[in-house]
């Protein structure tokens, strides 16, 4: 539970896509969803759908590792179990407690931008989850002993997500060299030596300027009306002042001028090999076009690289790309996983044949239309439930800037051409724009003492 | 459209089962919507659930068998074959296969399970004929061609060597099986060994298909954007004519509890954390105290303010996470503790987690205890049915252990009468004492071993031994 996701973030899929048979009007429930903005300058939006007699609230904050700096990385993340460990009004513990004890469930997720707070609950706990949120926005407090007993559970989530996993390892390394200037660099979970640093002022700091009703939007999904859930939005959230606007971010990454390569020596008996290249921001064209350039690249077993390098040349074991979404350009990722004996020298070679292939001949007519029917089944795949609803919503509400372009995306994705795919392989997708890592395994006699890093 | 609503379904040679009022007041009191059951000539059972919400149609089907029949010392063949029935069938090789599911964006898996093969498939509505035409292919008219089984075969041997360089939590439980179960079929690692990979040739794939698949063992669920009539004509079309599995479906004796304590050691060089797992026996699926089991384990490991999560993460920091579970087969599988802490704390989370249990049995549980897990039963349980995958893999499990659909009709009511005697029982019964533990720890060796001697006679093996198990395996 309370998940990081930093190193699951390069190899998350490709995000939905969608064609024109997704319009709106066949989207059952969509003309339901209602929205509004509290007084204090916190969003509510809601979704009826009875479908099942439960409710999933997801609070999104618009904070994240992209809001860190030296000596306090992976604060975000950390605040995110904070938020589950007592408040003024009630001591560490109970929150979890109260909310199993009437049928509840809840997570949480950090990212480089934002934060989000996941409920799902049978509709008759309700009011009950909201007073819940709504106390430790307001109420948060800091039992220095918590503090430190969690500090040892973050940890240990590095430990598993990051140092003891050789994907892991390699990722956080690309992340934090495939940027010189702008806060994507800093892994989500954070540097070792930080997790030992944090101090209770930090949190508290981080709460002030971050934790604001104006800060947030909150995504009701469910059993519900929108007029009870605004009638508890009113006596339960409207009256937490806003705080003033958090500190924006303003570093833009410089141009890269030219390739950047890293070679991690780790214990193991597999190399990784992966490329990083810099791209776009959520809301951006651009982004689209590559969702469907790295879907005809690497989304299924008929994909170019998946044909090419693990069923023709066998030169690896699985291949898969994915796409940074965030407030500022994130990264491309194609990875691949090469057969324990194998040269990722060669794999790379391939990779590259490749990319230089689709960028003069471009996609197939058929190629295009694979990548559109598969969006389009995954876009009807992630709305079949209420959590995949409270996402979606959130995605194009706090990325995007409006939930409804989660319905009207059709047309920007039907415009996408063949030439455009062609043109982001060739301009985005180049190798002075990219960061190469590959990890090579070692035996234990040949690993040096400086990987090892994470032990206390 | 609302889920719950009643489809009337009055087929004949067909049994509706199900059917009731939308929702009951009680959480979770949420009753399976109608479908319909069908029996083919050859054998093959069919459930049928219209649902019209989104254009989508899911198919989970279970062939009973698995890893169960898979010959000793080829342990991973049932795994090869379903990775093969989709590499070439009918008139398409791998490619075309591949090319012509992805191109209309379904989906379609092929895994084999302990004791079943499990097949899952998502598609639009539109697609129906062309990718259950799919699903018959490569169930009745696979290639299993030369080439594509040594692609199959050597990826699978790589891909456990990769997943050794990665999160040890995705492998403990093959580790624990096999140390736990030994020669048991229930120790056998599903998906093979890189060294009883190695030994599978194409023969005995193709024996498999030949006696452990066919049209008396095909379990069927589909749930979606359909018209009933229509897909009973298709699904006859499809698989009424498959033959007969050759031989009989495997069976197992129940295994035996084990006594005592003993440890495997898996040596993993440079891990700064220690991944464990405890198990004995537990309960199976058809347990008529499973759902007693079940609330004894939702508090004792089975949520965030579990005995064992509230004492190794919330109260200590020890680690991120701890919990408990059980793996339920046709007889009792494994019932398991899993957590992790990093190496220098090894000892103080195994022990912590040891005395956990043993309060367990010393305190019972409170009522307090009690009445919380029921209600995260009940609160927790309509999301398990919310998809028409979970709807179709609901149907294809009731029909695969013969339960009927007050398993999922009656889960509130049953969950509501388990009190503290009932609560005592499961305990005693199905939850292992501390002193009768089969111990696996993943971690730095040179580190540990002397530590954790006190928990038993330690046996070693290195994470890079080509199997799960130390020494020969048994067979």
């Amino acid at each position: 539970m309370k998940l990081c996701v930093a190193a699951a973030l390069a190899l998350a899929l490709v995000g939905p896509l969608w064609s024109h048979q997704a319009a709106a009007s066949a989207l059952p429930g969509a003309d339901r969803v209602a929205s509004r903005t509290l007084a204090n300058g916190m969003e509510v939006v809601v979704w009826p759908d009875a479908d099942i007699p439960n409710v999933a609230m997801y609070t999104w904050y618009r904070v994240g590792s992209r809001n860190e700096r030296p000596g306090i990385t992976g604060i975000s993340h950390f605040f995110e179990h904070m938020m589950f460990n007592g408040t003024k009004t009630r001591p560490p513990g109970e929150f979890d407690r109260v909310m199993e004890a009437n049928g509840g469930r809840n997570n949480a997720y950090t990212s480089s931008d934002v934060t989000v707070y996941q409920n799902w609950f049978p509709r008759t706990a309700l009011e009950l989850i909201f007073d819940l949120e709504a106390d430790r926005m307001r109420n948060l407090d800091f039992d220095p002993k918590v503090v430190e007993s969690e500090r040892g559970v973050v940890y240990s989530e590095r430990r598993s997500s990051v140092d003891n996993d050789n994907f892991g390892v390699l990722i956080e390394q690309m992340q934090a060299s495939a940027y010189v200037a702008h806060p994507y660099q800093i892994p989500t979970i954070g540097w070792p030596s930080d997790i030992e640093g944090w101090k209770i002022e930090d949190l508290q700091a981080f709460y002030e300027q971050y934790y604001a009703p104006n800060n947030a939007v909150m995504f009701v999904v469910g059993d519900v009306t929108p007029e009870e859930v605004f009638a508890l939005a009113g006596r339960y959230l409207a009256g937490i002042p806003a705080q003033p606007a958090p500190e924006p971010v303003t570093t833009r990454e410089p141009p890269q001028l030219g390739e950047r390569r890293l070679r991690i020596e780790r214990e193991g008996q597999t190399p990784l090999l992966a490329m990083a290249w810099h791209a776009a921001a959520a809301p951006d064209r651009e982004s689209r076009v590559l969702e469907v350039t790295l879907s005809i690249l690497g989304d299924g077993d008929s994909s170019r690289l998946h044909q090419r390098l693990v069923e023709r040349e066998r030169a690896a074991i699985q291949v898969g790309t994915a796409l940074d979404q965030g407030f500022d350009p994130g990264l491309a990722w194609v990875y691949a996983v090469v057969p324990p004996g194998g040269d990722p020298a060669r794999t790379e070679r391939l990779i590259d044949e490749e990319l230089a292939r689709l960028a003069t001949d471009g996609p197939t007519p058929a190629e295009l239309t694979k990548a559109r029917n598969q969006a389009l089944a995954g876009f009807w795949r992630g709305l079949e439930t209420i959590s995949g609803k409270a996402q979606a919503l959130g995605e194009y509400q706090v990325f995007h800037g409006d939930y409804r372009k989660l319905f009207d995306a059709p047309a920007v994705y039907e415009g996408i051409t063949g030439d455009d795919v062609k043109a982001a392989v060739a301009n985005i997708l180049r190798s002075g724009n990219r960061t190469v890592g590959t990890l090579v395994p070692v035996t234990s006699e040949q690993t040096p003492v400086a990987t090892q890093a994470g032990a206390k | 459209m609302r889920r719950l609503l009643v489809l009337a379904a009055a087929v004949t040679g067909a049994s509706c089962l199900a059917g009731g009022p939308a929702r009951a007041d009680t959480p979770g009191a949420v009753r399976l919507p109608a479908f319909e059951q069908l029996t083919l000539d050859n054998g093959a059972r069919i459930a049928l659930m219209e649902k019209h919400d989104t254009p989508l149609i899911a198919v989970t089907a279970v062939i009973r068998g698995g890893a169960l029949g898979d010959p000793p010392g080829r342990e991973g063949s049932a795994a090869l074959l379903a990775e093969l029935l989709q590499k070439g069938a009918g008139a398409r090789d791998a490619a075309a296969f591949a090319e012509a599911l992805e191109s209309v964006g379904a989906e379609l898996s092929i895994t084999a399970g302990t004791e079943s093969l499990v097949i899952g498939a998502s598609f639009l509505s539109k697609d129906s004929e062309l990718v259950l035409g799919l699903l018959a292919d490569a169930l009745q008219r696979p290639r299993l061609e030369a080439a594509e089984f040594d692609k199959v075969r050597t990826r699978s041997v790589q891909s456990i060597a990769a997943a050794k360089d990665s999160d040890p939590r995705a492998l403990i439980g093959e580790y624990g099986d096999a140390w736990l179960f030994g020669a048991h079929p229930y120790g056998r690692a599903v998906g093979g060994s890189e060294e009883s990979l190695a030994a599978i040739g194409t023969d005995d794939v193709r024996s498999y298909l030949e006696q452990q698949l066919g049209g008396d063992r095909l379990i069927l669920a589909v749930v979606g954007d359909f018209s009933a009539a229509e897909m009973r004509r298709r699904l006859a079309d499809a698989f009424g004519s498959w033959r007969k599995a050759g031989a009989a479906s495997p069976a197992v004796p129940a295994p035996p509890a084990s006594k005592g304590r003993r440890v495997l050691l898996v040596d993993k060089p440079g891990a700064t954390q220690t991944y464990f797992w405890l198990g004995n026996v537990g309960a199976s699926r058809l347990d008529p105290a499973r759902h007693a089991q079940s609330l004894v384990n939702t508090v004792f490991g089975g949520r965030f303010t579990s005995m064992l999560n509230t004492e190794l993460r919330i109260k200590s920091g020890l680690t991120y996470g701890a919990r408990s579970g059980f793996e339920r087969l046709s007889e009792p599988g494994s019932f398991q503790i899993v957590s992790y802490t990093q190496t220098e704390t090894t000892v103080d989370a195994i022990d912590l987690a040891l005395a956990t249990l043993d309060r367990l049995h010393d305190d019972g549980l409170a009522a307090d205890a009690l009445a919380s897990a029921r209600s995260y039963m009940l609160g927790q349980f309509p999301p398990t049915l919310e998809t028409n995958g979970q709807l179709a893999s609901r149907l294809a499990d009731l029909m695969l252990y013969g339960l009927g659909p007050e398993d999922v009709n009656q889960y509130a009511e049953r969950v509501l009468a388990v009190d503290r005697a009932a609560a005592s029982s499961a305990i005693e019964t199905a939850f292992p004492k501390s002193s009768d533990l089969a111990v696996v720890l993943i971690g730095d060796a040179a580190k540990i071993r002397d530590a954790v001697a006190k928990y038993g006679p330690v046996t070693e093996m290195k994470i890079t031994d080509p199997r799960f198990a130390p020494g020969r395996p048994k067979g």
